[in-house]
């Protein structure tokens, strides 16, 4: 099974996607700016392509003498966030093009971001865990400043740059106190090690590991810079930046706790109990004296995190599947939002506030409608996914007996109900200021499609999730 | 004895080079600092018979970081007493913190030592012969570990296409030699035949 | 007097304070805060060596040899992002001057 053919065959779609990134760098910097449009479609093309090839043509197995997992979790997640990356690109290309700065490394960058994440979600030890999050983090560190003339988005990137190095730092450092203590960096011989080994010195790095985590999936307590870069940075960018590194880093907890630790329940669950509690609290009473809607939805993902992690607590099988289904929802939705902050905007300028947004439903009712249905979404009212994922992650904490937290995580989500209604409420009863402009034609697509979703679409798609997620749990060789 | 003298001493170059990086006035300061740092933990890696490592510590950091932090240094015009403002500010806080922090860092990581698989061996014997440092990485960082050292490659790239795409900026007014227009040039391009009336000049 | 596992792991965690301190307390140098973040992942590459060299296991050491590439390309990324910063702005200061609110 070591042997290199079998191992390429697992990661093709890493592959794959490496060398078309390096040959597409190498036209963009033989062509330049005319290349963009070549450049951004194969990477669509591409993006597209191993999604599909993750979906049906990788093997599973182990590669690469465990560095690298070839499981059903894996695939799964990849093709998710591989469609997502494509929307990315898709999304930014139009962006650069109104700016009339089209540039070939958008795509790239994101085509780097997204073989980054599907390192980490098929991470079998701490050195490809930190070499996936490495190539995601840098990708995406210099997206957060691509508007380089942009004061606003070269803070976003480097208050982005210095807390996510810093949370590599700790990561790195509980990683190498695990090693010491294991004498390996495989997740199955760490486990082995835990299980025989009495000592509590490796719950230490575990910790560290955690904080390091969590700084990635902008959990609270290490959730400092998420309102601030989810502001500064360019709007396709952050609707980037809330999709697939969440599902990748959420992968990454979940392989590195149920895979790694899965004797240390009992103290882990604490850790991640702390933090869900802490991130629903965060997000759902800091959001509400948000007037900038970057920022709310910045604090609503926080508390959507925290949602996530009371699911992820249970520790079984119930409870991976919680997370992907939860996961899975919570990328579409929370991509149509940002599309379609993307696609408003009044005499050129972007409606950024929740001012802005007055009269939305006079002067632009497709929108309003749409952004309607995800606010109604995101506040957890049935049928619409946002309590899909909610029921699925709180059944799994309340099956597990973890039901005091469900009801902390289930009042957090009513206080959050408050700024969607309100932002609900100024679209449809205030006075609009004024017209609205048309918008771009592949934001308005991706939000319409997305509350095509939200409603009536996720009753068909629930079913695939669920059923593919069952699968995908099933890889974490769980109860 | 001589190993512990040099681990006593490298050691507390680290680490009082280490606190000069973050207390200097002057970040040219703290980037030689750093180096200095850099450098005695490079000496720390040779008595653990990591030798590859220490010179690659030297070769990176010295050669290449520390150089484009100092390049970054002199190259932005920053009034630093003013960025030091805050620091004193902060000092007292922060050092009561900082012992509190470092002493317990120091038990967890020699709780992990002591507990870990790592306790009950000693240091491999230098002189006992077998692969040196740098075979025993040389054979298997292309075999074992290729899948890393081709994801490190491209992470190498990222950061090469974010520089470039961060701090590039074309200036029109700069002229640039163009190879291919030097070549293609004709004495038809570059001549002219001009007709001159007596009496009257030239207008080129 | 002999140095074990645990003197070099007292130098790392050391050194890992320290670059934490360094964060804390030059909050608006932002320079400095990038060295501390050298610091840490020195702290770490330290203590992968150790481990390494006490468990007879080459595979610490290849770790913290990407560690150090990580870091390099990290710097290089982290720098221009400051200087892109600097262009826009003519300082470097985050806390005070920050355009947005936090």
């Amino acid at each position: 099974m070591n042997n290199i053919t079998d191992s390429l065959r697992m990661a093709h779609p890493e592959v794959i996607l490496s060398a078309v990134t390096i040959l597409l760098t190498a036209i963009g910097a033989f062509a330049g700016r005319k290349a963009s449009l070549v450049v951004s479609a194969l990477a669509v093309i591409s993006l597209i392509g191993v999604a599909v090839i993750a979906a049906i043509g990788v093997p599973v197995g182990i590669a690469f003498g465990g560095s690298f997992i070839s499981d059903a979790a894996a695939s799964y997640a990849k093709v998710g966030i591989y469609l997502m990356s494509a929307v990315a690109v898709i999304l930014g290309y139009g962006w650069l093009g109104r700016l009339s700065a089209r540039q070939f490394e958008y795509p790239l960058l994101i085509l780097l971001a997204a073989t980054g994440m599907g390192i980490m979600v098929s991470a079998g030890d701490l050195i490809s865990l930190y070499i996936g999050i490495e190539l995601q983090s840098l990708a995406l560190y210099v997206l957060a400043a691509f508007r380089r003339d942009d004061p606003k988005a070269s803070e976003a990137g480097l208050k982005y740059f210095v807390l996510g190095a810093l949370s590599s730092g700790l990561l790195l450092y509980g990683a190498s106190l695990i090693y010491g203590f294991a004498g390996s960096t495989h997740f199955d011989v760490i486990a082995a090690a835990v299980k025989a080994g009495t000592g509590t010195g490796v719950l230490f790095g575990l910790v560290f590991l955690i904080c390091g985590l969590a700084f990635k999936v902008s959990a609270a307590p290490f959730h400092m810079w998420t309102p601030d870069v989810y502001e500064g940075a360019p709007t396709p960018v952050v609707a980037f930046f809330t999709a697939a590194p969440k599902l990748a880093a959420m992968v990454l907890i979940l392989r590195v706790l149920y895979t790694g630790f899965p004797d240390n329940i009992e103290q882990w669950r604490q850790i991640i109990l702390l933090i869900a509690i802490v991130s629903v609290g965060v997000g759902a009473f800091a959001g509400l004296v948000q007037s900038n809607i970057k920022r709310l939805l910045a604090y609503s993902s926080i508390a959507n995190m925290g949602y996530v992690l009371i699911g992820l607590s249970a520790g079984n099988h119930e409870g991976a599947q919680a997370v992907l289904i939860f996961m899975s929802l919570y990328m579409i939705d929370a991509t149509g939002f940002f599309a379609a902050l993307t696609a408003l905007s009044r005499g050129g300028k972007p409606m950024e506030t929740i001012a802005d947004m007055a009269g939305l439903s006079r002067t632009n009712p497709a929108m309003a409608i749409t952004i309607t249905l995800l606010a109604f979404s995101a506040m957890g009212i049935p049928p619409l996914p946002g309590f899909w994922g909610k029921f699925y992650v709180f059944k799994a904490a309340i099956d597990a007996g973890q039901w005091p937290i469900a009801v902390a995580g289930l009042v957090g989500s009513v206080v959050a109900a408050f700024y969607y209604l309100r932002l609900v409420k100024v679209m449809w009863l205030d006075d609009s200021p004024g017209a609205v402009d048309k918008g771009p034609l592949d934001a308005r697509i991706v939000a319409f499609a997305s509350a095509l979703f939200a409603f009536p679409l996720v009753m068909i798609g629930l079913t695939w999730i669920e059923h593919y997620s069952g699968y995908a749990a099933d890889a974490f060789g769980l109860l | 004895m001589i190993q512990a003298l040099a681990f006593y001493v490298m050691a507390a170059v680290t680490v009082l080079a280490a606190l000069a990086v973050v207390g200097a006035r002057n970040p040219v300061h703290s980037v030689l600092f750093l180096i200095t740092a850099f450098f005695s933990a490079a000496g720390l890696f040779v008595l653990l018979g990591a030798e590859f490592l220490a010179m690659l510590l030297v070769v990176v950091y010295v050669g290449a970081v520390a150089v484009l932090f100092l390049f970054v240094v002199m190259m932005l015009d920053i009034d630093f007493a003013k960025l030091k403002a805050g620091f004193a500010q902060y000092l007292p806080i922060g050092g009561l913190v900082g012992g509190i922090l470092a002493t317990e860092m120091i038990l967890v990581a020699l709780a992990v030592g002591r507990e870990g698989a790592a306790a009950k061996n000693a240091l491999p014997d230098a002189n006992a012969g077998g692969a040196s440092n740098i075979e025993a990485i040389g054979q298997v960082l292309y075999t074992d570990y290729s899948y890393f050292f081709e994801a490190a490659g491209l992470i190498l790239l990222v950061a090469m296409i974010g520089a470039i795409v961060l701090t590039l900026r074309h200036k029109p007014h700069v002229k640039r030699q163009d190879i291919g227009a030097q070549v293609a040039r004709t004495p038809k391009k570059g001549m002219e035949v001009v007709q001159i009336k007596p009496g009257s000049g030239v207008e080129l | 007097m002999t140095i074990g596992l645990a003197h070099y792991l007292t130098v790392a965690a050391i050194l890992f304070t320290i670059g934490v301190f360094g964060i804390f307390v030059n909050r608006k140098n932002i320079i400095v805060i990038l060295m501390s973040i050298e610091l840490i992942l020195l702290a770490v590459n330290i203590n992968l060596v150790a481990f390494s060299a006490y468990l007879h296991d080459i595979t610490g050491q290849i770790f913290a040899m990407f560690v150090l590439t990580v870091a390099a390309a990290e710097a290089a990324v982290g720098l221009a992002i400051l200087v892109t910063f600097f262009r826009n702005r003519g300082d470097i200061e985050v806390d005070d001057a920050s355009v947005m609110k936090g």
